[in-house]
């Protein structure tokens, strides 16, 4: 139990051999399966009396079905009524509503160090939150590569490969003049305009999310100028997941000892510096830099494995 | 003086861009078929940027925001044409009807 827990773990053996290979077999007698199902509905439906005891079920399961929808429904709209009637007026003083968006604009320059004060918001109040998001990037990665990613272990046949590398053949995409030309002119002022964006989240409007996407955006762009060879070289599955779990575990730690030292990260050790310039805001730089890495390995991954089914050519 | 003479070629420049951008507009809800409608929607993409562009550049005074105008210029004109271009290569590789569309009604 032990030993085979362990081979599982390492890789040794795949859980859906057995299960690929039942498929297989399928496979081959797909269309007389297909046939004998046909038959065998048009026998249910000439028994005399099936029709109408089929009928009556699938009667019985529409009127359940539109019950629920319609109770669901009304529970719904009266839950959002009900709140709304609760709301406070439009222009009447709310303390609960007014209370932190004060604070935040009042006080987030003196106490985040950050001129952007939505800088400050998600990656100094909220910076659980942005943790959040970005492992929900990170899990969305994984789970595409789990139902999309081809390593030769999954493949039913050589045809699926052959399949994916006929059509990027035929549509020429890497071969294609203008998209080189155009390709060679614009990611390098895509790539400088997303680091950018990245170093001066804290300074100007932008910050991780964004620059990471601009990113991505880029490498998708020299992708599909050049071909996946050329990126291959650089940017392998392992680059990519160790970039990805370098970012999140600093973040992780970088937060938490924050969180851990002085409840709302006011009193850590982390100077402010001045605020306008590139090395201010404490701890919102080198968060933003290992958000930005986390979407930009992330948008990159996605559009590799659904053109391809890898990452890095493995 | 020449703050009118600026302004009326700005404006004509800017009308005109209105124009094409009209043209664009017209050509994409009358057209039916992909191809055509390409065509009609690169001619606001190109033509009707550069003169509403030119018209404020016109307009405005400074220089650092007059050669941001042309950047921007120079960026979609490098951008815009060749997303047109890939949306009719699709068209042109994926549609096997192609020749049915060509034929003079």
């Amino acid at each position: 139990m032990n030993e085979k827990f362990r081979k599982w773990l390492d890789g040794d053996i795949d859980v859906m051999e057995n299960i690929t290979e039942t498929a297989l077999e399928h496979d081959a007698s797909r269309e007389e399966l297909k046939q004998l199902r046909k038959r065998l509905r048009e026998n249910i439906w000439n028994l005399p009396g099936t029709g109408r005891i089929i009928g009556a079920e699938r009667r019985t399961a529409q009127i359940i079905y539109r019950v629920i929808s319609v109770v669901s429904c009304i529970l719904l709209i009266g839950t959002l009524l009900y709140i709304v009637g609760h709301l406070p007026l439009y222009g009447v003083e709310n303390p609960r509503a007014t209370e932190v968006t004060k604070r935040y604009i009042e006080d987030g320059l003196k106490e985040t160090g950050a001129v952007n004060i939505v800088a400050g918001m998600i990656l100094d109040y909220r910076a659980f939150d942005t943790l959040g998001e970005s492992h929900v990037l990170f899990t969305a990665l994984v789970c595409v590569m789990i139902l999309l990613r081809k390593d030769g272990k999954n493949m039913k046949s050589a045809y699926e490969d052959y399949f994916t590398v006929a059509q990027d053949t035929y549509f020429m995409t890497n071969k294609d003049t203008i998209i080189q030309k155009i390709g060679f002119f614009l990611v390098p002022c895509i790539f400088i305009y997303g680091i950018y964006i990245l170093l001066n989240g804290q300074v100007s409007p932008g910050g991780g999310f964004s620059g990471g996407a601009i990113l991505g955006a880029g490498m998708i762009i020299f992708t599909s100028a050049y071909g996946f060879d050329k990126v291959d070289k650089y940017f392998t599955l392992k680059l990519s997941g160790y970039v990805t779990f370098a970012a999140l575990s600093f973040y992780s730690f970088a937060k938490g000892y924050v969180f851990f030292m002085g409840a709302n990260g006011l009193e850590n050790h982390i100077p402010k510096g001045t605020p306008g310039a590139i090395l201010s805001g404490g701890m919102i730089l080198p968060l933003d830099i290992a958000v930005g890495l986390v979407v930009a390995c992330t948008m990159y991954g996605f559009y590799s494995l659904f053109r391809r089914g890898s990452i890095g050519g493995n | 003086m020449t703050g009118w003479i600026r302004f009326f070629i700005s404006a004509v420049f800017i009308v005109t861009g209105l124009v094409s951008f009209a043209a664009g507009v017209i050509g994409n809800c009358r057209f039916g078929y992909v191809m055509n409608r390409v065509h009609a929607g690169g001619i606001g993409d190109t033509q009707g940027l550069f003169f509403i562009v030119m018209g404020l550049a016109v307009g405005e005074g400074s220089v650092m925001d007059i050669l941001k105008l042309i950047l921007l210029v120079v960026f979609l004109w490098n951008t815009s044409p060749v997303s047109s271009h890939f949306l009719s290569q699709v068209e042109y590789y994926t549609n096997p009807n192609l020749y049915d569309h060509m034929k003079r009604k």
